[in-house]
């Protein structure tokens, strides 16, 4: 490390925490954490339809105050999902699902404080691993990435939504079409080159395309919404008395080594395309059952289980910024409305928002550190208050989300026709759900669409309509190699799997 | 799931057709120089593709999976008397105005779900419409119509 990186670096931080301290950003970091516990304890509305919701509300805020509050609510969201799934056995978000498997467990055998306690510190210190990784490599990469151009954007927008198909739980040939229904919904509006209209039938609505808020909140927000009305049974809450959320020598011993591999697990493939932090948190688990010797014993209530899958989805929501600051793509739905949340201020994230918004970028990366502070403080006295409002019916809870829906899309831009567009989506999202089509790929192919064609369309200029260009040069070959195998290792797959049979 | 997986290929095959036939009265250009309908038509011509390959995959059968779970009448009603509230608030709320168009959704809404005794309704809806006003009306200063209360 020269001695000149040294003390940029260290200005660099030191900026970053003068801009995270301000009162103002540290008010409203503390209310991203705060609705973000509370988002990821209720079952019903996860980080992705809260993010969209809270969009509206930052168009007057300094960009780096909504940022801060915006990735508060992301990451306090996985901290608050890993209470309900210990307390009473529901993921309050997808990434917190594996943590019931011992985590609940352990409540039922009186030690969920332990399992609150522990799932609580090694969030901190993954998120902290996770943000530590990020102030180091998403600079390096944001470097690296100068010397792309069209096409490499266009090879790597092609494997990134690839990949996210291909992650996708259930059928891949599903996912690819609801990435095509998510580029073509991002075509709508004015060609992004030309300026010409498409597909807008002289609505003033669709002049500017789909809005990301409305139609993210109709397919993440109403659609889940929608399918929590099929079936409203009486709540039951485990009542279980919590005492003492300090884990205690053993149990720190035990999770130790969980937390750094979930840690470090989490981080990478935070990184990569897809659902990082569900991604993160179930190889996490995988790994720690593997490595364990007594693997017969999870889900019965190891301590192990717990810390690891936690420090691994908290550290990968730091990972997951990486590709967005540096290169300008997001990585998965919730990325997509951060990088709508800056677009909103005229903020291009890419190679060169580090250099041209270092308050933005290291007042952000210090309110991280600062937010996972916030979160050990504030979670762990408030754990009673979030399982008392658990118990609030959800006959009474659900109306207010909705109006709160509501209330969101239309305060954007005073139009009716948004809420409309979200409802649509909302009703589509909610049938395609139950059909084994997910909403994921669709949202973030709607927002990387525009990129995706504009950079394909300058490639094709400049070589004169010739594809060499994306085999001929080094990046965009290997890329294409990527998404070739990615389209092509189901097939294997399949016919392995039939072979077997 | 057979079936839902049929009509869906359908539909998104009828999709399909239609934004082909859309992008033909948009410019095309051509390979050297693509122009606004460029992207659209290839992308219809691959949803056209795979809604075939999910259409093949369900007919012979690789495309079979447990459906959700069957949704009952009551969970329809649920469904369908919450949509129509919300399409009710949509068409309302610029002529009633917030705080009436607000306290109407959430009587509906709390009866729509689970009937729930009327004082309790009103006194819910009530709370919520103010408290709501005061919020995104007065605190976060959205402005939001007045409607036939003038406030």
């Amino acid at each position: 490390m020269s001695w000149e990186f040294r003390v940029d670096f260290f200005s660099n931080v030191a900026l970053g925490f003068s801009v995270a301290l301000s009162p103002t950003n540290l008010l409203f970091c503390f209310l991203g954490t705060l609705v973000g516990t509370l988002v990821g304890v209720l079952p019903g509305l996860g980080p992705v339809g809260a993010v969209a919701f809270l969009l509206s509300l930052t168009f007057k805020m300094e960009p780096a105050t909504a940022v801060i509050m915006l990735a508060g609510i992301y990451y306090g969201a996985m901290y608050g999902g890993s209470t309900t799934s210990i307390l009473v056995n529901i993921p309050g978000e997808t990434a917190s699902v594996v943590t019931c498997l011992d985590g609940y467990r352990m409540a039922r055998q009186g030690r969920a404080g332990a399992a609150l306690g522990i799932s609580a510190f090694g969030s901190f210190i993954a998120g902290t691993f996770g943000v530590i990784g990020l102030m180091f490599l998403a600079p390096m990469l944001g470097r690296a990435a100068l010397r792309f151009g069209p096409a490499e954007y266009f090879t790597l927008t092609l494997t990134g939504l690839t990949l996210v198909a291909y992650l996708t739980q259930g059928s891949m040939t599903k996912a690819l079409i609801m990435t095509i229904l998510g580029l073509l919904a991002g075509s709508v509006g004015m060609d992004p080159i030309s300026g010409e209209e498409r597909f807008t039938y002289g609505n003033l609505t669709l002049r500017d395309g789909f809005g990301l808020v409305p139609v993210a909140m109709g397919l993440f927000g109403i659609a889940e919404l929608l399918e929590n009305l099929t079936a409203i049974g009486p709540q039951s809450i485990y009542e279980t008395k919590i005492i003492g959320l300090l884990p205690n020598l053993k149990d720190w011993k035990d999770s130790g080594w969980p937390i750094a591999r979930g840690s470090v697990i989490g981080f990478f493939l935070g990184i990569l395309p897809g659902p990082g932090p569900v991604i993160a948190s179930f190889v996490s688990y995988a790994v720690e059952k593997r490595m364990s010797p007594y693997p017969e014993k999870f889900g019965t209530g190891m301590i192990e289980g717990v810390a690891g899958p936690e420090a691994a989805n908290n550290s990968a929501t730091a990972g997951s910024f990486i590709p967005l600051l540096s290169l300008g793509i997001p990585t998965s739905a919730i990325m997509a409305l951060f990088m709508g949340a800056l677009m909103i201020h005229g903020i291009q994230p890419g190679p060169l928002f580090i250099s041209k918004y270092p308050q933005l970028f290291w007042g952000f990366i210090a309110s991280m550190y600062i937010g996972n502070a916030m979160l050990l403080v504030l979670n762990l006295p408030l754990i009673g208050i979030w399982v008392r409002l658990l118990k609030t019916p959800y006959t009474i809870l659900f109306p207010l989300i909705l109006l709160f829906c509501l209330i969101g899309v239309y305060s954007l831009n005073a139009n009716v026709a948004e809420i409309i567009i979200m409802l649509i989506f909302g009703v589509a999202g909610f049938f395609l759900r139950r059909l084994g089509f997910e909403g994921a790929p669709f949202i973030l192919a709607m927002v990387l669409g525009p990129i995706m064609e504009t950079s394909l369309r300058q490639t094709l200029l400049i070589s004169r309509g010739s594809f060499s260009v994306f085999y001929t040069r080094p990046i965009c070959a290997t890329l294409l190699v990527l998404t070739a195998a990615f389209l092509i290792w189901p097939l294997f797959r399949r016919r392995k799997n039939q072979i077997g049979e | 799931m057979k079936q839902s997986n049929v009509a869906i290929s359908l539909i998104l095959i009828g999709l399909a057709g239609f934004i082909l036939l859309q992008s033909r009265n948009l410019a095309f250009g051509s390979l050297r120089a693509p122009q606004t309908a460029f992207f659209p038509t290839t992308l219809a011509t691959l949803l056209l593709i795979f809604s075939v390959i999910l259409l093949a995959q369900t007919l012979l059968g690789g495309e079979i999976r447990r459906g959700p779970d069957k949704i009952v009448a009551e969970g329809w009603v649920r469904i369908g008397g919450t949509l129509a509230t919300m399409v009710g608030f949509a068409l309302a709320l610029e002529r009633l105005g917030f705080l009436l168009t607000t306290f109407l959704l959430m009587v509906l809404l709390l009866r729509a779900i689970e009937s729930q005794r009327w004082p309790k309704v009103v006194a819910i809806a009530l709370m919520t419409a103010l408290i709501s006003y005061a919020i995104f009306g007065w605190l976060l200063g959205i402005p939001l119509p007045a409607g036939v209360l003038g406030i």
